[in-house]
This record gives C-alpha cells, structure tokens and sequence, in this order.
C-alpha cells in the first residue's frame, strides 16, 4: 500500500485495506485507552475516600461515620455500623464491603440529615445543575461571540478595550465577585434577593414560579459568568486571530463574502472547536466557582450543602459529594471527547 | 528567529502592570512591621468598628483589630503560599515531565496516564476533603496544593522535552556520557526557562486563588492571618457599613494579586507564542 508519492502507508490510518475485523480491534484498542484516563481517575478517588477516614487518628466511627453519628451512638448501632462497612475485618475486606456498597447505590448515611447521602444530594443536586447550565452555556456563547468580534478587529481599540476589562474580571475571584453583586444590587440597591433559590412558602405557580427562579438565579448567574466568560474568550480570540490568516480566508475575501459571512461562517467556524474541547475542560472550574457562589448567596445547591456539611463534620456526605463530583466531571470530559470525534471531520475520518 | 522574552514582557503594558502590581504587593507584605504599628491579632483600645481615621486606615474590625494591619499580614501568608507552591510543584513537574521525555518507553506512558488522570479530578472538592481531616497548617496547604497542580506543566514541560532533546547540544552532552540529571537541569531546563516561569506564575495564581478560598471556607490555618478568612469574618457583618473599609480593601488586594499574576502570566506566554507575537503579519510568510 502506497500514497501518491509512493512512500508506503503504515498501520491502520487507511481504512479499506485492512480487514473489518483488526479496524474493529484496533478502535476498541484505542477506545480503551480512551477509558483508562477516567477510570484510573476515578480509581484514585475511590482510593482517596476509602485510605483518608481510616489513617485518622482518635475514634474512627466519628472519622467515618461524621459527628452526629456519635451522638446517637448506642451499642446496638455499633455494632450495626461495624457490620456495614466489616470494620472488624482487615482493610483488604473493608476496601471490598467499601466497593460493594457503592456498586449498590449506597453512599453512606448522613446522621446529620438523616437520610440517605445520595438523596441528600439528589435534593440538592437540581439547583446546582440549573446555576451551572446556564453558566456555562452562557459564558460559552459570550466568550465565542466577544472572541470573534474582538479576533476580527485585532489591536483595534475594541478588541484591546475588551482584552483589558475580560482579564481584569477574570482576576476577581467567584466568591468576591459574589459579594461584589449581592452589596451592591442586592444591599445597596435592593434589586435581586439577597438569598435561596425562590421565595419561601410564597405558593407561586407556572410562570410567575418561573420568573421568580429566574429572579433569584440572576446575581449568582452574572457572578459566575463575569469571572468565567474570559477563558472562552481568550481561545476564540487567539484562534481567530490565525484563522484569519489562512488562505481560505483571503479566498472567501475575494469571492465578495461580506464581513458577517467571513466572521462567522468562515473564521468563526474553525474556533468552534478548540472551545468545544475547553468548556469540557471548564466543568470542573465551573464547578469550583459555583460552590463558592452557592455560599455567598445561600444558594440551596451541592456547594451550600457541601459547605454545610463541613460545618457540621458530616464526613459521609463531603464524601459522597465528593464521589459524584467526580463523575459528573469525568462524565463531562467523556462527553466533550466523543462530542469532538462527531465535529472535527479530521478526527472522524482517521478512524 | 531569536527572541528576548523577559525583555517583551517589560515592554507590553499588561506585562508591565502586572509586575508592577505583583511588585507592590510583595513590598508591602515585606515592609508589614514596618508600614503599621500593630500586630493582626492585638485588640486595640479603639472600638470595636471604628471608620477609618489616620490611627487606622482601614478602621477596626469587631475585635478592635486594625484591619489595614490585618491586611498586610494577609499578603504574607497568600504570597508565602503562591511562591511555595510555585517552586515545589514546578519542580516536580520538571522532574516528572524531563525524565519522561528523555527516559521515554513505558516510565513515560506510566507518567502520562497519572497525568492524564490527575487532570481529570476536581482539585478543590479533593482539597476539601482532605482538609476537612488534617486541619492543614500553611505547610500542608502548600504540600496539598501543590500534588494537585503539577500534573499540568508536568504535560507541557515533557512535550517541550521532547523537541529540546534532539538539539545539537544535548546529543552532543549525551555522547560525552551525561546522566539524565545534568542533561536536565544544565541543557533542557535552562532553554525551557520562559515556559516554565509561565508554568510557575499559572500554579501560584491558582495557589493564591485556592488558599483564600479555602481560608473562606473556614479551612485554615487558625494561627495565620489571611485574606480569605478575612472576608470570611466580615461578611457577616454586611448590615453595617463596615464592608465599605473591611471587606470591599481586602477583596481588592485579594483580586490585585490575582490580576497582577495573570497579566504578567498572558505577557509572558503571548510573548512565547508564535503566532500571537505583536510582529508584522507579513514578515512571518503568513497571508
């Protein structure tokens, strides 16, 4: 097998030479490596959560089981909680009881709240999501949209006007930013609550629920989008910027495109995708700055109820919080993987 | 093409703000004892949240502290951090990075599959948890943070590796018998000196950003003074108007830092990138 130059191909890179079948096990090769990343990750966060309550020194129920589990402490609960995890085995066993309670759904107990971990955090888990969606859409449009603009007129006043004020915010730290918003609109100028996610036993329905979600969503939203839009931005703009030189540019020029169709469709294109690949890898900053967020504006998602939980030492809970941030991370970058095989033709074709 | 980059970055204006600001800061954590004449933790006999006056610049917090004092201790303690955590773990990154490029085979496969899976965690939830055990003093956080920043220069560091050892120099050290280490630290790491002071800048801004949000958590050192823990205690107090002189100073000193790193940090690496210099487009062969 030879290219058009006569230099021989090697391996797998053309498709219709080799038989189905190695093509099929050289995917499934690769796509397991793919995987290794994730579970090897998520391996070590197992590993971290199973090794850490263990080497505390002092009462290891409390390291284990949280402070409130101490004070409802009684032998008959003792002895339940020593069979649940087989603390009376050695840690070889433990690690396997550990493992197998997880594979059955089972986080741990929150003697704080009295329920299980995982619905703790399923009740919490929904404002989180909506406080991070949004953000992340958000910044994601308005870095692309302020990139190109800002690419497209490179070392205009505009572009260096919004370079300087997008690196000047991106240097306010999320939590700051918050309490920047809440002063000012929420103390000084009263016009966005100054807590919660809605307003308490107000029994609003339909739209006007909506509207007041959307009301009280609105300063965190702005905190983390302030502080986040630059990274989107920053990609877009670098990669306009050597877009724009390319020859299909200057073909597009003087086809007698207009200066929309050039921005958009032709240069604007191209930075798609390397934003793309970075709002997968913005999940877990996103992350950081949502949690920070939450508190300042006692906003009842995942990063309260972590915050909480350190207060009260609620270490079953930190802990399962910590596990299902982890995946959802993990899940979001596999997510960005396999959305950047369906877009980059490049990639697609090389399979 | 050669190119001076430390001398580009003092020439760009965002370059020069952000060493200016990162310089002011430093000095006045330096010259702390000298600059005020009150420890953070003493109770002055003024009361408890006076305005600013020129005993204190800043007024009095509840504990009739000075808060202008309070603040410089603080840039002690975020600086101490980001500088700590700048050094060990861009050195474990060249250590990581450079053996793996050089040694390459299996150790560099093992090395960038704990990279690749390191990346993917969520640092401050690890950091939490790990925090919410040990207590950590301003050792431990530096420790800590620094085992959950390295993996990414350790990435850049090797692919840079990987180029720098094919040239005339280091083949011609290797000929002459030299073991990994002196090929490292005396031919690789010398011409990798730009991208890693951006490595370095990276890790310490993070390292700044992440203690006082720890510290904000209540996750601190209790014997340190620090910005985040700062902001921590004035917040409750946003009913009064103290947040005008106690809150809103020590967020900005906080940002300043922050923005001073970043600034030199994005002069510092569009200087080292090709393709963004500030050149003419022309010269460069492109459209």
């Amino acid at each position: 097998m030879e290219d058009q130059y006569g230099r021989p191909l090697e391996g797998p890179k053309v498709g219709w030479d080799i038989p189905k079948a190695t093509v099929r096990a050289w995917a499934l090769l690769r796509r397991a490596a793919f995987f290794t990343n994730y579970v090897v990750a998520f391996l070590l966060i197992l590993t971290l959560n199973f090794v850490l309550p263990r080497l505390m020194p002092g009462d290891p129920f409390q390291a284990i089981y949280g402070q409130e589990a101490l004070l409802a402490m009684t032998p008959q609960l003792k002895a339940q909680l020593i069979e649940r995890l087989s603390l009376d085995q050695s840690m070889g066993q433990q690690f396997v009881a550990y493992i197998l309670a997880l594979v059955q759904g089972d986080l741990g107990y929150s003697y704080y709240y009295n329920q299980q971990v995982l619905t703790v955090i399923l009740d919490f888990l929904p404002w989180t999501l909506l406080l991070m969606g949004t953000a992340l859409v958000l910044s994601t449009l308005a870095g692309l949209v302020l990139g190109i603009e800002s690419g497209y007129r490179r070392g205009r006043s505009l572009d260096k006007a919004l370079l300087a004020s997008l690196m000047f915010l991106n240097g306010f730290p999320d939590f700051f930013m918050g309490i920047v918003l809440l002063l000012f609109f929420g103390v000084v100028f009263g016009v966005v609550p100054l807590s919660g996610a809605l307003t308490p036993y107000s029994g609003l329905e339909g739209l006007a629920l909506v509207r007041d979600i959307l009301h009280h969503l609105l300063a965190p939203l702005a905190a983390l989008v302030l502080v986040r839009v630059t990274s989107p931005y920053l990609l877009t703009r670098n990669t306009m910027i050597t877009t724009l030189r390319e020859n299909f540019v200057m073909t597009a020029r003087s086809k007698g495109c207009t200066e929309g169709q050039i921005k958009y469709r032709h240069a604007g294109r191209n930075s798609l995708l390397p934003v793309v690949t970075s709002t997968g890898l913005m999940v877990p900053q996103m992350i950081t700055g949502a949690l920070f967020v939450e508190i300042v504006f006692t906003y009842p998602g995942v990063g309260w109820l972590l915050y909480n939980s350190l207060l009260t030492r609620d270490y079953p809970l930190i802990q399962g919080i910590l596990l299902m941030v982890t995946l959802a991370v993990l899940l979001a970058n596999l997510l960005v993987d396999l959305l950047y095989l369906k877009i980059d033709p490049r990639v697609s074709d090389a399979r | 093409m050669h190119v001076d980059v430390w001398h580009e970055v003092g020439e760009r204006n965002v370059g020069r703000a952000g060493l200016l600001l990162i310089g002011l800061i430093v000095l006045l954590a330096i010259f702390a004892p000298v600059l005020t004449p009150y420890s953070p933790r003493e109770n002055t006999s003024t009361q408890a949240f006076s305005r600013p006056s020129t005993d204190h610049w800043l007024g009095t917090n509840d504990a009739r502290q000075d808060i202008w004092t309070q603040l410089l201790y603080g840039a002690r303690t975020s600086l101490s951090v980001g500088f700590g955590v700048a050094l060990l773990s861009g050195f474990i990154s060249v250590l990581v990075g450079g053996t793996a490029a050089i040694f390459g085979g299996l150790y560099d496969r093992f090395w960038m599959r704990i990279v690749d899976a390191t990346i993917a965690i969520p640092d401050v939830v690890v950091i939490i948890l790990v925090a919410a055990y040990l207590r950590p003093n301003v050792l431990l956080m530096i420790l800590l943070l620094s085992a959950l920043s390295w993996p990414g220069g350790a990435r850049v560091i090797r692919a840079q590796t990987l180029t720098l050892k094919e040239r005339m120099h280091v083949s011609a050290a290797r000929t002459f018998g030299a073991g990994w280490s002196h090929l490292l630290f005396r031919h690789i790491v010398p011409d990798l000196a730009p991208v890693l002071v951006a490595i370095m800048i990276q890790d310490a801004r993070r390292a700044v950003f992440m203690e006082a949000g720890l510290s904000f958590l209540g996750i601190s050192d209790p014997s340190v003074m620090s910005w985040g823990k700062m902001m921590q205690y004035a917040r409750v107090f946003t009913y009064l108007e103290v947040w005008k002189w106690w809150l809103l100073p020590t967020g900005l000193a906080l940002s300043s830092t922050l923005i001073g790193l970043s600034f030199t940090g994005y002069a510092l690496e569009s200087a080292l990138d090709p393709r963004l210099r500030d050149r003419d487009d022309h010269a460069e062969g492109g459209v």
